[in-house]
């Protein structure tokens, strides 16, 4: 869990995204400022608009801030071209999809691996472990359409640890899950920040919101309340 | 797994699209690889009938120079005829080497829808087809014939055995039913192996034109005298009655005869190969473009820019050098149709197949549609490795 004497893995300053849609200009983030320590699990809240993916995203490296700086695992995204964002990204960053994101044609372990084709680390023990440790080993050779909900994004979380980041990020996770696959998935996530790994979650959802150890709201582009439960 | 396999599972993904643009191309690469072997066919057969003939000069009767140089080739019945008088007139001109005189006629038969060609001949002719080999000899007398391979085959003769000419009819008294075979041509891969050669005053008497003679051939001393020896050729006496017709300028005119159709035919076949890559960039464009959230989904778990362009570029690669093999496969069972198609279309074709399989127009027919292919697909793998790892989460598609 958190420590006091280490240094943040996410630290933004004064993160500011504008956008032009069309003639006007967008702020979707306006000075946001704030540190997330290691093994924190952090859930993003806010209503629809509010810039939540927004700054998902550029803790993600998928986008640069318009202004601020950012540092994620030590790094200073500002400035980095897109092959380094890309490295930090395939390192030190795993993606939860709301919409899971697996392909098609593979399967459950294939998807699995198929971060590892760019990284180069092709470990199909340490997938078949994963898919263990998210209660998907016997599904190993199942297409995606073959499987639940539930089994869907465990398969997500699985393909996001494959090439063990430090931060695990989730989009709206439970957002496409019924209830019961919903708590399934949380539990995982609680389970994997119980052992170290930082979870940032955006969520809609007070009982996903409610499984983290703080709780940053965002509204209007603004990091309006942070509380640590 | 690897990265190949994922390009085959995107590719596999879409079996209609794909084979149809594998087909597209198997066509247009099939075309090209048509065009240019039946090209090299065709100028390499004209060039072994033209050298095979062993002249430097056709001396023909007035009329088209193409048909005469045709006929002589092929063989065929003459409209028109020359003065054998003109044999002493040629032979003496300077430079000349050696004059085959000669008369040709196609006879019909029942037996054979096609014609059987009878050539009267003295043994000049030796001195020019120096690439003969004849088992036996050239006809001493009038009663002997010398055969090609395939008509002795036809006839199932012999040499030293007697035939009956095919064609020339039984009830004449003064022609004899059978004629001995003094020789016979080993095959030569042209037309003299349906070629039936008589003595030349035999042939006279049997087709009525005495004194007559179809067609000359002039060997010369040195080829460097062609132009002034034809111009020689040309002013004699007998030059008002004679076409006299360099076999290199027949080459040349045969050349730029077809060339109009060659460029044709060349032009439908790039414009095909060109489609085809068209399609294949649609197709491949129309891929990218549904598959958005799952190329977004590569990049935020790590793929480069770089990644992604390889990635769809290899499908690009590995559809067009799948439809080049298919299309040169394609090619080779469709070949004797497309030939015949294209032999129609133009006004002089030589013997034997014009498109035949070379490994290395193979080669070079697959390495030009594979480069097309990959350049028409460099829009599609250059807009997907645009494609934004935001767009994973922002497209709504569930799977």
């Amino acid at each position: 869990m958190a420590t006091t004497t280490e240094k943040p893995i996410i630290e933004a300053q004064n993160l500011s995204r504008e956008y032009a849609r069309g003639p006007e200009h967008v702020n979707a983030l306006s000075n946001v400022s704030f540190h997330v320590m290691p093994g924190e699990m952090t859930a993003i809240v806010g209503p629809s608009g509010a810039g939540k993916s927004t700054l998902l995203h550029l803790i993600g490296c998928m986008d640069l801030p318009t202004s601020g700086s950012l540092h994620i695992d030590g790094v200073d995204t500002a400035g980095l071209k897109d092959r380094q964002l890309t490295r930090l990204r395939r390192d030190s960053v795993g993606f939860v999809f709301q919409q899971f994101g697996l392909i098609p044609t593979l399967n459950v372990l294939e998807n699995v691996l198929m971060p590892t084709l760019f990284s180069g680390r092709q470990e199909a023990a340490r997938a078949l472990q994963l898919l263990e440790q998210v209660g998907l080993a016997h599904r190993a050779k199942h297409r995606p359409h073959e499987l639940s909900g539930g089994e869907m994004q465990r398969t997500a979380i699985a393909r996001a640890l494959i090439n063990s980041p430090r931060i695990l990020l989730a989009d709206e996770p439970t957002g496409n899950l019924d209830s019961a696959s919903g708590a399934e998935v949380l539990q995982l996530f609680k389970s994997l920040n119980s052992k170290g790994l930082t979870v940032v979650l955006v969520t809609h959802n007070e009982s996903a919101a409610a499984t983290a150890s703080r709780r940053m709201t965002i509204a209007d582009g603004q990091l309006v309340a942070d509380i640590r439960q | 797994m690897n990265r190949l396999m994922l390009v085959f599972n995107s590719l596999l993904r879409r079996r209609m699209r794909s084979s149809v643009t594998v087909l597209g191309v198997a066509i247009g690469s099939a075309a090209l690889f048509s065009m240019l072997s039946f090209e090299k066919g065709y100028q390499d057969g004209i060039r072994a009938e033209l050298d095979h003939l062993g002249a430097h000069v056709l001396v023909a009767p007035k009329g088209c120079p193409y048909d005469a140089a045709s006929m002589a080739l092929h063989g065929a019945s003459w409209p028109c005829y020359l003065k054998e008088e003109y044999l002493q007139r040629v032979r003496s001109t300077g430079g000349v080497a050696t004059v085959a005189p000669l008369l040709m006629n196609a006879v019909y038969s029942t037996q054979s829808s096609t014609p059987t060609v009878y050539v009267g001949a003295d043994s000049q002719i030796l001195d020019l087809k120096r690439d003969w080999r004849i088992d036996g000899e050239f006809p001493q007398d009038s009663g002997s014939c010398l055969l090609g391979s395939s008509v002795a085959h036809s006839l199932n003769a012999t040499v030293g055995s007697s035939v009956q000419l095919p064609g020339i009819g039984l009830d004449d008294a003064t022609k004899p039913p059978m004629v001995h075979v003094s020789g016979i041509i080993r095959s030569t891969g042209q037309s003299d192996d349906t070629f039936v050669y008589l003595p030349l005053d035999r042939a006279q008497a049997l087709f009525k034109r005495p004194h007559q003679l179809t067609h000359m051939l002039v060997r010369l001393k040195d080829p460097n005298m062609l132009e002034r020896v034809v111009s020689d050729l040309r002013g004699c006496d007998a030059g008002m009655d004679m076409n006299v017709v360099p076999v290199a300028h027949v080459f040349r005119s045969i050349q730029n005869l077809v060339n109009t159709t060659r460029m044709l035919l060349a032009c439908v076949a790039f414009a095909g190969l060109f489609a085809a890559c068209a399609g294949v960039s649609n197709a491949i464009m129309m891929s990218v473009t549904e598959r958005t959230r799952e190329i977004g989904v590569m990049r935020a778990a790590g793929a480069s820019r770089g990644d992604v362009f390889g990635l769809v570029l290899a499908e690009t690669g590995i559809t067009t050098t799948v439809g080049a093999v298919i299309g040169m496969l394609l090619a080779m069972a469709s070949g004797p149709a497309v030939e015949a198609w294209i032999r129609s279309r133009l006004p002089f074709s030589p013997n034997g197949a014009l498109i035949k399989p070379d490994p290395g127009l193979m080669g070079l027919c697959v390495l030009v549609s594979v480069l097309t292919g990959l350049v028409s697909g460099m829009a599609p793998a250059i807009r997907a490795s645009r494609i934004s790892p935001v767009q994973a989460m922002r497209d709504s598609e569930v799977m």
